[in-house]
């Protein structure tokens, strides 16, 4: 019996040991996340409720920020923007990424360099593909147009229209992003049981029987991965207006992270974006959940 | 295991001692030498004339030396300079400062009182003329920031391509200018697309984008006016409402385009003007082809108005930071960078004016003057150029009327009576809120 004790003694200060090692292995983590992120979130917490331009002292204004916030019609009109896109940009998004992905999952010659090249906007950088993108859409001398006034056809303000200036940014965003979701699709498509398409054969269904009736209802969990992520996506729309049009014209492209990127960094209003920036949060969290449930009971 | 805890250990201790270390500020005092930092702008002309000066100036001065660096790049000097106030590393001079930030930084009392220096007031009177220095006053009634340079916008046009119409000089009257517009704008080609235009609007809707097109003709058509009376709006009134209805004009008759170029439309001969600044003297010069001549003209006026044409000054301005430990050393260097001299050096290394009174008339920069007529055309405008009003809303100001701006004038979708009256109603949210 001294002996099994002196064991569990001798087990219980290794493993004190252990934890505490463990402990400094987590700690540049711990450390991370407490300086990056719950730091911030705290701060941010606090700034709802003040008045701050960085380098004036803090001002405490209650919910003056919050109230303010439920009569900014620019608000409102940056929520309808980025809705707009993500009514373009997600269907658009869905349809394309699911054909390229259905063509590129035959037996095709160079299969292996189309992926490559359907995926490599993905990892270019954001600003880059928006600046070439200004290029194609500039007015007086970008390719569409041009392409446009050599067919006979009059030039279009891709970018200064206000009813296309938000659609022409979401034909490019998807144009960028297809490639992750030909890839995520690609390995759902790669998953599908061969018989199921074996036993369709046998009972004469068409290609376009098994792709509706087999390859969709199989693509359901993907389906769901993609939904949410280019919708989140969505949300966090910035570079391309920012870059391409600075929000306007007439606002019209000014997404929900753009006006309060600009509140914040260009107004000095901290406390007033960081009010924007958590009722966003919270709009961001319904929406992914109702989408969420919707597929599930779909499916 | 040990050397794991040591290794973690001293890779804490580096993280914290790298994050206590990060300061540019070089600021301070070594066996009785005191030692001060200044940031000038970080574009070559500006950079040369700042190197020149402080080598002259701790050649003179060894018991108070200055190490000059230029502002560090970001997309603007406001940013990098909001950015140090927060972190306090401000330099202890700054030649760089925009009027429309300075509000910010008075409220956060970033930056020294210079009318508390002695010889401040005497050295103010007898360099800036009195209504540029006014518009330099705080809301509160004292000087934060010593006028140093301006840019006043005026018209750069292309002489041959008025000629070309029939013109010899540059209209002065918004009904002349629309006219002059109608004949030079057209197809040359004649493949249905016109490919000449009598001047170039930045069409992007960024707020400081007003500084080239409504602003110098607001303060042109309002007779030296700017947008603010204190707190108060003034803008809201016939003058603004005249110059929307002159953009708006301009661009539905296709005299402006409201495409962007990718190119310099001036230098490539798109466009037959550009409402710009003397540093585009330094700029044409160095690369116009050669048969391209050009001159410089006023911001036109409404046709009713009669009287000088008053234009955006384009000011920057020299401030001294609270975190300096030596604000009485900061002062005289200062006063050294706003001496005659070094204005003379401004305008022949930077093609820059300096904000000084009489300076067509002082025999110092008279010969300058004689060699480069065009800028002497800048300099006559020095009475008549305006800053902006020192409060800290100002870049929310210019937002909210570029706004109004791009819907009614570039795009049409607004009349000029709305457009500004909305303008007027945002602006004045602003200032409450």
């Amino acid at each position: 019996m001294p002996t099994n004790f002196n064991g569990m003694k001798k087990l219980g200060k290794n493993r004190k040991k252990n934890n505490k090692a463990a402990y400094w292995m987590v700690s540049p983590y711990i450390i991370y996340f407490l300086i990056f992120m719950a730091y911030p979130l705290i701060f941010s917490v606090v700034l709802v409720f003040n008045k701050w331009d960085i380098v004036s002292p803090m001002h405490w204004i209650g919910l003056k920020n919050i109230i303010r916030l439920f009569h900014d019609q620019l608000f409102f009109q940056s929520l309808i923007n980025t809705g707009i896109f993500l009514i373009i940009h997600i269907p658009l998004q869905i349809f394309l990424a699911l054909i390229f992905a259905v063509l590129l999952n035959e037996k095709i010659a160079g299969r292996l360099f189309f992926r490559a090249v359907y995926f490599m906007p993905v990892v270019i950088s954001g600003v880059v593909i928006t600046i070439l993108w200004q290029q194609l859409y500039s007015e007086q001398n970008g390719v569409l147009n041009m392409i446009l006034f050599h067919l006979g056809l009059p030039k279009i303000p891709w970018l200064r229209s206000p009813s296309l200036a938000m659609p022409s940014i979401a034909l490019m965003a998807t144009w960028k992003n297809v490639g992750l979701y030909i890839i995520l699709f690609l390995a759902g498509l790669q998953s599908i049981p061969k018989y199921l398409y074996e036993v369709a054969d046998i009972d004469g269904a068409t290609g376009f029987d098994k792709f509706i009736r087999i390859t969709i209802p199989m693509l359901n969990p993907t389906m769901i991965l993609v939904v949410i992520l280019s919708t989140l996506g969505g949300f966090s729309l910035f570079i391309e207006p920012y870059v391409l049009t600075g929000g306007g014209p007439m606002g019209h492209t000014m997404s929900t992270v753009l006006y309060i990127y600009k509140e914040a960094m260009l107004f000095g209003r901290m406390g007033y974006a960081a009010s924007l920036a958590f009722v966003y949060t919270l709009i961001i969290f319904a929406v992914v959940l109702i989408q969420r449930k919707v597929i599930e009971q779909e499916s | 295991m040990r050397n794991l805890h040591r290794f973690l250990r001293i890779f804490l201790v580096l993280i914290l001692l790298g994050l206590g270390c990060t300061s540019n500020n070089h600021s301070g005092e070594k066996q009785g030498v005191i030692f001060l930092t200044y940031w000038p702008s970080a574009n070559q002309y500006e950079i040369n004339l700042a190197a020149q000066e402080v080598k002259e100036w701790n050649a003179t001065h060894p018991k108070i030396q200055i190490k000059m660096q230029p502002i560090p790049a970001s997309q603007s000097s406001e940013e990098v300079l909001l950015a140090a106030i927060a972190g306090k590393t401000t330099p202890d001079i700054c030649s760089n400062i925009w009027p429309g930030t300075m509000g910010q930084f008075t409220r956060a009392g970033a930056v020294v009182q210079l009318d508390t220096f002695p010889d401040f007031d005497s050295l103010l009177t007898a360099r800036v003329p009195p209504k540029i220095a006014d518009g330099c006053r705080y809301l509160n009634g004292h000087f934060y920031q010593i006028p140093w340079k301006t840019n006043p916008v005026m018209i750069q046009y292309n002489i041959n391509m008025l000629k070309d119409v029939g013109i010899d000089t540059f209209p002065k009257k918004y009904s002349q200018y629309l006219e002059v517009g109608r004949k030079v704008t057209r197809d040359l080609n004649g493949d249905g697309q016109v490919d000449q235009w009598m001047s170039y609007v930045d069409v992007r809707e960024k707020w400081w984008t007003r500084f080239f097109d409504f602003y110098p003709f607001y303060i042109a058509a309002s007779g030296g006016k700017t947008l603010l009376k204190g707190k108060e709006v003034i803008f809201e009134n016939r003058a603004s409402v005249g110059v929307f209805k002159f953009f708006q004009e301009g661009f539905n008759e296709h005299i402006f385009p409201r495409a962007r170029f990718q190119i310099d439309p001036f230098l490539t001969e798109l466009v037959a003007s550009r409402f710009t600044g003397p540093w585009e003297i330094l700029h044409t010069e160095k690369y116009k082809p050669k048969d391209l001549k050009y001159d410089f003209a006023p911001i036109p006026l409404p046709d009713s108005l009669k009287g000088p044409s008053y234009t955006y000054g384009d000011p920057k301005n020299i401030v001294i930071f609270k975190t300096t430990k030596h604000p009485k050393q900061a002062w005289q260097f200062v006063k050294f960078l706003v001496s005659r001299k070094n204005d003379l050096s401004l305008l022949k290394i930077c093609g820059q004016l300096p904000v000084r009174k009489n300076i067509l008339s002082d025999s110092l920069f008279a010969s300058y003057f004689r060699k480069n007529h065009h800028m002497a055309k800048f300099a006559q405008m020095i009475p008549f150029s305006r800053g902006v009003d020192a409060v800290p809303e100002m870049k929310e100001i210019f937002d909210a009327i570029s706004l109004e701006f791009e819907a009614c004038a570039i795009l049409g979708k607004r009349t000029p009576e709305d457009a500004v009256k909305r303008a007027g109603k945002r602006c004045r949210q602003i200032l409450m809120e």
